[in-house]
């Protein structure tokens, strides 16, 4: 499903990693460890192709990579300005997929918060927005950066949820040193630092 | 161009109206600098009749720059709010350029139309031949729209991202401020009818501009858009 | 043996090149001033740095067409060593226009002062020389500010390419546009041109300035190279503590449904 061949990201004179390769299965979650610094998000980013790589190749399934891969990261920043309604309005236009809004927010729990702005709800809140925007389009590939960072006990709860779901039709590569989410892997990938 | 393509550029625009509309920011800055443009000319030209030359050139002048002071905000503000990578995981490249290209265009019209109101009330600017005004404020917006879209989405990343987005601009905007001007004053006027033929064939040298910017556009947009 | 050969040849034909430079650039240099000084200047002698002037001019035109197809081979290279070397000839090939521009417009304004007693005339013809110099200046503004190196690379290249309609615009239409009255003599009007005399010099010059900047071009792309290929030798000397994979994916033995 997922397949990397020789994968190394370089900036300037300095290899963040290098010569990686691996085969993801559907069905599978692999979990991204390192200590910090070690390049788990510029990985992640990487194989969402948000960054391009310095060498090497990654195969992801065929389709189009808006439907087919999706993101959830402690990086990603929403929309000061819209609510959390219009980001899964917005979401789900832009990639030519059914909003499921309400059906969504239901999911992560935040239907009485559905027309606050995103500069009036929590950290949590926010994390718990990004992975409902990120399996909004059912995604094959689901990737993860440091998913329950903010979350309170219900919101962990909520991930392990979507990772499950997640393997029912696809792949999951999460990256975290939380021991709890690393419970969720098939997989696992250290990085050297 | 399929319907799900122009849902997608319609999404852009209406993400960016609704942010426009809740902060005003950009609204606000470049009404409030089109009323001190033409402050700023009548204080200096007190007293003063200007030729429809010295009109056409302040006008474009202040136009350029109301455009070069808005319109890179549009992908700027995506790198300072750390929203563009959400856009890059969710859209198709052109759609985002057409829906931010799109909203300037209608920004750049609004501003000509502000612009020409306070000229024509504040600054005794009348206009002999509107058509042709009109004609010339449709090419200029466009290729003012293309251009600097273009150069706002090329120095997103960088620092002094504002300044620099104008000294990239400013360059591939000279041939317009030159056809821009030439079509003013004939549309301003009053000139001779053998200078009108020189006043339309400006007009349509703008709009050739603003279509040829609108063209490459998407595709340069596109080159550097994904991934580094 | 067929890369040997072909390497060999090109040697070859880089001494005779070089050679032909050597001698021919002192020896067009005592021609230019054998031919009889230009009529219709008010310092004839003077009109001699036509010889220096529109070559530099031609060149700068020349490496500019030159850099956005660099810039556009840049953009579409899947390959990601083949990129950074096609943005290793777009940097060449702008810096020698920049260079050369620059020349330009310092011989310009040279021979300004001394035909027309002003340094700067603001001639069309002048006015978009430097407007296309600012151009350059932009882009190589848009490297600096931008710090990630394929950013770099990519950004400046559409900028380049942006920037091929405008830089035509100034340089072969502008000039030439009735409203706008230019002093240069335009050489390729029929009647308008050189003496027999100047324009062999001429031709020269500009074969010999086309040899030096395509000359330096090559060097500074090799420079360019070696740059690139020292940062990889540093990014392996780094990286030689790291352990032998980087990374190691090893299966979970009990995989977890999550709980």
């Amino acid at each position: 499903m997922v397949r990397v061949d020789n994968l190394g990201k370089r900036y300037g004179s300095r290899w963040l990693f290098r010569g990686l390769s691996f085969e993801i299965e559907s069905g599978e979650s692999l979990v991204v460890l390192g200590q910090n610094g070690a390049g788990k998000s510029t990985l992640l980013k990487t194989l969402a192709g948000l960054v391009s790589a310095s060498e090497g190749t990654v195969e992801m399934p065929e389709g189009d990579r808006r439907l087919t891969v999706a993101v959830s990261a402690i990086e990603l920043s929403l929309y000061p300005h819209l609510s959390l309604r219009e980001h899964l309005t917005l979401t789900g236009a832009l990639r030519g997929c059914p909003g499921r809004e309400e059906e969504l927010l239901d999911f992560i729990g935040l239907t009485h918060a559905r027309d606050l702005m995103t500069t009036q709800i929590s950290t949590g809140m926010k994390a718990r927005l990004k992975l409902a925007m990120a399996i909004q389009a059912r995604p094959l590939v689901l990737i993860l950066d440091e998913p329950g960072a903010g979350l309170d006990e219900a919101g962990r709860e909520l991930v392990v949820r979507v990772v499950a779901e997640q393997r029912t039709r696809g792949c999951v590569l999460l990256a975290t040193n939380d021991p709890l989410e690393r419970r969720l892997a098939s997989l696992e990938l250290q990085l050297a630092s | 161009m399929n319907s799900s393509w122009l849902a997608e550029v319609f999404a852009v625009l209406r993400k960016e109206a609704v942010a426009e509309m809740r902060s005003r920011t950009a609204i606000f800055t470049a009404g409030l600098f089109s009323i001190m443009t033409v402050v700023a000319m009548s204080i200096a030209t007190y007293n003063e009749k200007l030729s429809p030359s010295g009109y056409a050139g302040v006008f474009w002048v202040a136009l350029l720059f109301s455009a070069l002071i808005a319109l890179p905000r549009t992908f700027t503000i995506e790198e300072e709010q750390g929203t563009s990578d959400l856009l890059r995981l969710t859209a198709r490249p052109h759609a985002v350029f057409w829906g931010k290209a799109i909203y300037n265009l209608i920004q750049v019209w609004l501003a000509a139309l502000a612009l020409s109101v306070l000229f024509c009330a504040f600054a005794h600017l009348s206009i002999s031949i509107p058509w042709l005004f009109a004609v010339a404020m449709i090419g200029s917006g466009a290729a003012l729209a293309g251009a600097v879209t273009l150069c706002g989405a090329l120095v997103a990343q960088a620092a002094n991202r504002g300044a620099l987005a104008a000294t990239l601009a400013l360059p591939l905007l000279v041939p317009l401020i030159w056809l821009g001007v030439a079509a003013l004053r004939v549309a301003i006027g009053p000139m001779g009818p053998e200078f009108t033929s020189g006043g339309i064939q400006a007009s349509i040298g703008l709009v050739c501009y603003g279509i040829a910017a609108l063209a490459i556009g998407p595709y340069l947009f596109a080159a550097v858009w994904k991934n580094s | 043996m067929t890369n040997d050969s072909s390497s060999s040849s090109a040697s070859v034909l880089g001494i005779v090149g070089k050679a032909l430079l050597i001698v021919g650039i002192p020896a067009v240099t005592v021609w230019g001033f054998m031919v009889p000084p230009a009529e219709g200047f008010m310092q004839p002698d003077l009109a001699r740095m036509l010889f220096f002037h529109l070559p530099c001019a031609l060149g700068s035109s020349i490496f500019l067409m030159l850099a956005p197809y660099f810039a556009l081979r840049n953009l579409r290279s899947k390959d990601h060593a083949d990129g950074v070397a096609w943005d290793i000839r777009t940097v060449a090939a702008t810096e020698i226009a920049l260079v050369t521009g620059i020349l330009t417009l310092v011989t310009g304004s040279l021979f300004s002062k001394v035909q027309w007693g002003e340094w700067w005339n603001w001639d069309p013809r002048q006015t978009s020389f430097l407007l296309v110099m600012l151009i350059v200046a932009a882009y190589f503004a848009l490297r600096g500010a931008l710090p990630d190196a394929e950013r770099k690379a990519h950004n400046s290249g559409a900028y380049l390419l942006a920037a091929v309609l405008p830089i035509m615009f100034l340089i072969f239409v502008y000039p030439r546009l009735p409203q706008v009255a230019t002093l240069h003599p335009n050489l390729l009007q029929k009647g308008g041109g050189l003496d027999a005399n100047y324009r062999n010099v001429f031709l020269s010059t500009f074969v010999l300035v086309t040899g030096v900047t395509a000359w330096i071009y090559q060097l500074r792309v090799r420079a360019g190279l070696y740059e690139l290929e020292l940062e990889l030798q540093n990014a392996e000397l780094a990286d030689r503590d790291r352990p032998a994979a980087t990374g190691m994916v090893r299966p979970v033995s009990l995989p977890s449904d999550g709980g």
